[in-house]
């Protein structure tokens, strides 16, 4: 309990000091120490973490509990804010940043925001640190971000609360729920996931809490907000956005969407499953067009969430596990990308394609490194994505084997644009060479290598994560499997599967095919710890 | 045996007196010493405030017959009058700052708005429909004439005479809605009037009740500029000086609002659903309305006006609602509403440079001339716009439960919508704040009657953010 109260207090505590302090050139040292505080405190009490609670009646007047809890879902994430964050911090250039005390300010304070969201289990205190989560990316694009920042910034913030306004209607509709079946109104999500299935308004409850977490995510249709905000905001801020905040959709669905409406998004799933298919698509072939590799970058990185989000939307533990990974490994890969995409801007000035070629040869180090990270994004064997991408087709292939195959294709969309893009930059006739076109320095190297080994390691010994990951898994598939029974029995058009004691994935009998049922329910071989 | 009245009496009522008493040591000041008035005459009414306000929190309350019928000394009185001298404070230090630049003899300017906040007290206190006449009046004829302060401003003529003749035309309405419960029921005092209408039902009398209810309601209503009787606010808001437009903003909505709870929430609790669902017709409009057209302000006077409006529209849900916890939602609403508004007035001291006030141009840039004025006014904003985890949003969350427990689906889903346009004009401030500013630009001058109200209000929102729970012991209302 101490622990998670020093892990939440701390990156508040650290921001309000950097808001204070005066502008200077050794802020952005002090600024990533403070922010690497929180990963040293998730690593030094590794084993401990799980189970760890704050609660405290914050508002009682409203009945809004302060309530955090660590489970081995939220471990995930706060691990990956964790490292996500010094990152970012360390991709700024430390000397041309005005006002830096505000900046480094407000990315702690999102650290605190996020490590708030990803551990809340009261409902009112999750769509607090949902939207608040917003406000400090909203003030880094604006007073850091390229050209038409003030524009990107407001259709950014207004576009997500837009999206997620309705989310109080459905938070407040699970309070009276909860009130007229068990007699006290409660926000808290464990005494909410018995009770909300069964409300009489389920669908259009979870279809404002889906809406929200389709904007943040984005699930394609909703993603009119993305290329704006991520080509505006500065580097920093495009990877604090997607790499994590992209990662908070995820989560919600996750943490509210699947536990409490299992019926509903299982109902759902064909056209869940329908639209993330034609994001991750439609993300490939925008990347393909596009001239600018920030862009293309942005693109790519939505093409891949809803590859993740695919992986979400069919009910398998195997996808789910994959998902969870890739949205990890999302995390990590989309990291690199942008950071390198940021020093190649730097030197080259410009984030257009076609301009500039052949720097292969002016700067090896800076190729061979995007290279790489190239390989991870498109899901090469050895590297994270191939894991999380080879779990989630695994998973996709046992409900239906076309919708695989598409998904499967678009892993060559995304050789395509990205090799394109290395081309085109890299390795075509090289120009005359300039001054600003010096290679990665020993310093910038030392901030990609924490990446390098993180996606070397998922990608070739990813055994441990997994084993972290699927208790987090568990618990989806076994509501669902608990509900199974109740399908039966009101004669729906869900036929039952027979119990597969020996193998994770069932196979479904003929008739089922037949009449292309969607999905069936796999059982999990053993129950891990 | 005829009562008297003793010292308890007296020191139950202290807090008018007081203010009574400054008032016309202020007016006797300006009359004899014009210099030393202008010396003096703030510091004179901050001494005034702050000691009604210490006798409002101490003030023991009377049983005097005298007294009773038509002053009620309970804690809602005592939290309003508290709240009412604090938003006179923050008034009377942003006047000082403004008269720093525009310069204008102050000695009368502090005694009307002296006079205001004694009508604001008489509000609070009300036990009877006079006594809340009374209230309003001394407030809405003070504030016609402080609206016309600047005699050399000539909006601020048209804002006072619209305001005085509108305003003149809804006492009648309310005056005359007075009369007619009068003459449904046979007395004017609130203690009497729920049990009247109890055995008034399903007589011709009860139609004389309800027709009285709904003219009070429309003077209420006007005074609170709830659409469609908003239309005087937008102009007198643009017209008046800066702090005139703060106190209308905070001071005169909190009054109207603190009738409506006086008389709705407190007197005539629930007393006839047709009223609740008349209260939820008047929020659509206003909450529509006012966050529509607020999208295209560029005086920022004017801004506040709607944006004024449109909180109103929230703080009828509460008194649509009106469910146990309604008043407790209504104040705490009221009361972030009130900081955010005064923190956000304090930042335009700073910069208003003319008789138009403060322009959405004269934004630009602001946050690099003066960092601390942008935080604070994006804050205020933000709380405004109630967005979390601003205070704000916990007013509205209350609001919208309410709502929601009541059974008024689409009102909420409305206010839910109006919230998302609401962000966008509240952000394009902000936004404006953080862009690139002109050349030519100096940094605002030192204001630090301003400064005091701007932090204090920043500083009030950051604690109520985080710790939310103390806000609602401070207001001891239930």
């Amino acid at each position: 309990m101490q622990g998670l109260a020093w892990l939440f207090a701390i990156p508040f505590l650290t921001s309000v000091i950097l808001f204070f302090l005066p502008n200077g050139r050794h802020l952005k040292s002090l600024a990533v120490l403070f922010s690497l505080l929180p990963l040293a405190l998730l690593i030094g009490n590794f084993d401990h973490w799980i189970g760890a609670t704050i609660e405290y009646p914050w508002f009682p007047a409203i009945g809004i509990e302060f309530y955090l809890t660590v489970d081995s879902l939220s471990l995930v994430f706060l691990f990956l804010t964790a490292v996500i964050i010094p990152i970012s911090l360390l991709a700024v250039r430390g000397q041309q940043l005005i006002f830096s005390s505000t900046f480094y300010g407000l990315v702690l304070l999102l650290e605190g925001l996020l490590i708030g969201f990803f551990t809340a289990r009261d409902l009112a205190v999750f769509t607090i640190f949902w939207e608040a989560m917003l406000l400090p990316l909203y003030f880094i694009i604006a007073l850091w971000g390229g050209p038409q920042r003030q524009a990107a910034a407001i259709k950014f913030l207004v576009y997500m609360i837009a999206g997620s306004v309705l989310m109080i209607v459905g938070v407040l509709a699970l309070y009276f729920t909860a009130e007229t079946s068990s007699g006290v109104g409660t926000f808290n999500l464990n005494a909410l996931a018995s009770v909300a299935g069964s409300s009489p308004n389920a669908t259009w409850i979870c279809a404002v809490f889906l809406l929200a977490f389709a904007v943040k995510t984005p699930l394609f249709p909703f993603h009119a907000w993305l290329p704006d905000a991520y080509y505006q905001a500065p580097t920093a801020g495009t990877i604090l956005l997607s790499a994590i905040l992209s990662k908070a959709g995820i989560y919600g669905l996750l943490r509210v969407a699947l536990p409490l409406f299992p019926d509903v998004m299982v109902a759902w799933s064909p056209l869940l499953l329908a639209l993330a298919i034609i994001g991750v698509l439609y993300g490939g072939m925008a990347a393909w067009m596009q001239n600018d590799y920030k862009s293309l970058i942005a693109y790519s990185s939505f093409s891949h969430v809803n590859f993740v989000l695919a992986g979400l939307f069919v009910f398998s533990q195997t996808a789910q596990e994959g998902a969870i990974l890739q949205a990890v490994n999302h995390g990590i890969t989309i990291t690199a990308l942008f950071l390198v995409a940021g020093w190649l801007q730097e030197r080259i000035g410009t984030t257009a394609i076609g301009g500039v070629s052949g720097l292969a040869k002016f700067v090896p180090h800076l190729c061979w490194l995007t290279l790489f990270f190239v390989l991870s994004s498109v899901a090469v064997p050895g590297t994270n994505s191939f894991i999380g991408e080879l779990l989630i087709l695994f998973g996709v292939f046992g409900v239906n084997p076309w919708m695989a195959a598409a998904l499967a294709l678009t892993v060559i969309l995304s050789v395509i644009y990205m090799l394109r893009w290395m081309q085109k930059v890299y390795f075509e006739a090289p120009g005359l060479y300039q001054e600003a076109w010096v290679d990665l320095k020993g310093r910038e190297m030392l901030v990609a290598l924490p990446l390098v080994l993180l996606i070397l390691w998922i990608g070739i010994y990813p055994a441990p994560f997994l084993e972290r990951i699927r208790p987090a898994t568990e618990k989806t598939v076994a509501v669902e499997v608990q509900r199974f029974p109740d399908s039966l029995s009101r004669g729906s058009r869900y036929r039952s599967s027979p119990v597969c004691p020996q193998t994770v994935l069932c196979q479904s009998p003929q008739h089922l095919r037949r009449n292309s049922v969607f999905y069936f329910r796999e059982l999990p071989v053993e129950v891990l710890p | 045996m005829t009562p008297t009245l003793t010292l308890n009496d007296f020191a139950a009522l202290s807090p008018m007196l007081i203010l009574l008493a400054f008032a016309l040591i202020l007016l006797l000041v300006e009359s004899f010493a014009q210099e030393a008035a202008k010396r003096w005459s703030t510091a004179i009414a901050l001494i005034g405030l702050v000691i009604a306000g210490y006798a409002a929190v101490v003030a023991p309350a009377s049983d005097n017959p005298l007294l009773l019928p038509w002053l009620r000394f309970d804690s809602l009185a005592r939290t309003l009058s508290v709240f009412f001298i604090v938003i006179g404070v923050a008034t009377v230090l942003l006047s000082s700052a403004f008269f720093k630049r525009f310069d204008a003899s102050h000695g009368e300017y502090y005694f009307l708005l002296l006079s205001a906040i004694i009508g604001l007290l008489f509000i609070g206190y009300s036990a009877d429909f006079l006594t809340l006449f009374l209230g309003l009046e001394t407030l809405s004829i003070s504030l016609y004439v402080l609206c016309g302060y600047m005699k050399k401003w000539e909006h601020s003529h048209e804002a006072a005479i619209k305001y005085f003749l509108m305003g003149a035309l809804a006492a009648a309405f309310l005056l005359y809605g007075i009369a007619l419960i009068y003459g449904a029921t046979g007395t004017t005092n609130f203690d009497a009037l729920l049990p009247m209408y109890e055995g008034l039902k399903g007589t011709p009398q009860q139609t004389l009740f309800l027709a009285g209810v709904a003219l009070v309601t429309l003077g209420l209503a006007f005074k609170a500029a709830i659409v469609p009787f908003h239309v005087w606010a937008p102009d007198v808001y643009e017209g008046a000086p800066t702090p005139v437009t703060a106190f209308m903003a905070v001071g005169t909505k909190a009054g109207a609002f603190a009738a409506f709870a006086r008389v709705f929430l407190v007197a005539l609790p629930n007393f006839d659903p047709i009223w609740n669902e008349l209260i939820a017709l008047l929020a659509f409009p206003t909450l529509i309305y006012a966050n529509i057209v607020a999208l295209r302000q560029v005086q920022l006077r004017r801004f506040f006006a709607y944006s004024g409006i449109s909180h109103a529209g929230f703080l009828l849900i509460p008194l649509a609602a009106g469910n146990a916890h309604s008043l407790q939602a209504l104040v705490f609403y009221l009361v972030v509403y009130a900081l955010a508004t005064l923190g956000s007035f304090a930042v335009l001291a700073f910069l208003d440079e003319r008789s138009q006030g403060v322009m959405l141009n004269d934004l630009r840039g602001l946050f690099r001339r003066s960092p601390m004025l942008a935080a604070v006014f994006s804050l205020c904003l933000l709380t405004l716009a109630g967005i979390p985890p601003t205070a704000g949003f916990f007013a509205k969350f209350y609001v919208f439960k309410l709502a929601f427990e009541a059974g008024y689906y689409t009102l909420l889903v409305v206010g839910l919508l109006t919230t998302i346009l609401s962000a966008y004009y509240y952000l394009r401030i902000v936004s404006v704040m953080f862009s690139e500013a002109p050349a030519e630009t100096t940094a605002p001058q030192r204001l630090d009657s301003a400064a005091i109200v701007g932090t204090l209000a920043f500083a009030a929102i950051i604690v109520f953010s985080c710790l939310p729970a103390p806000l609602l012991t401070l207001l001891d209302l239930q």
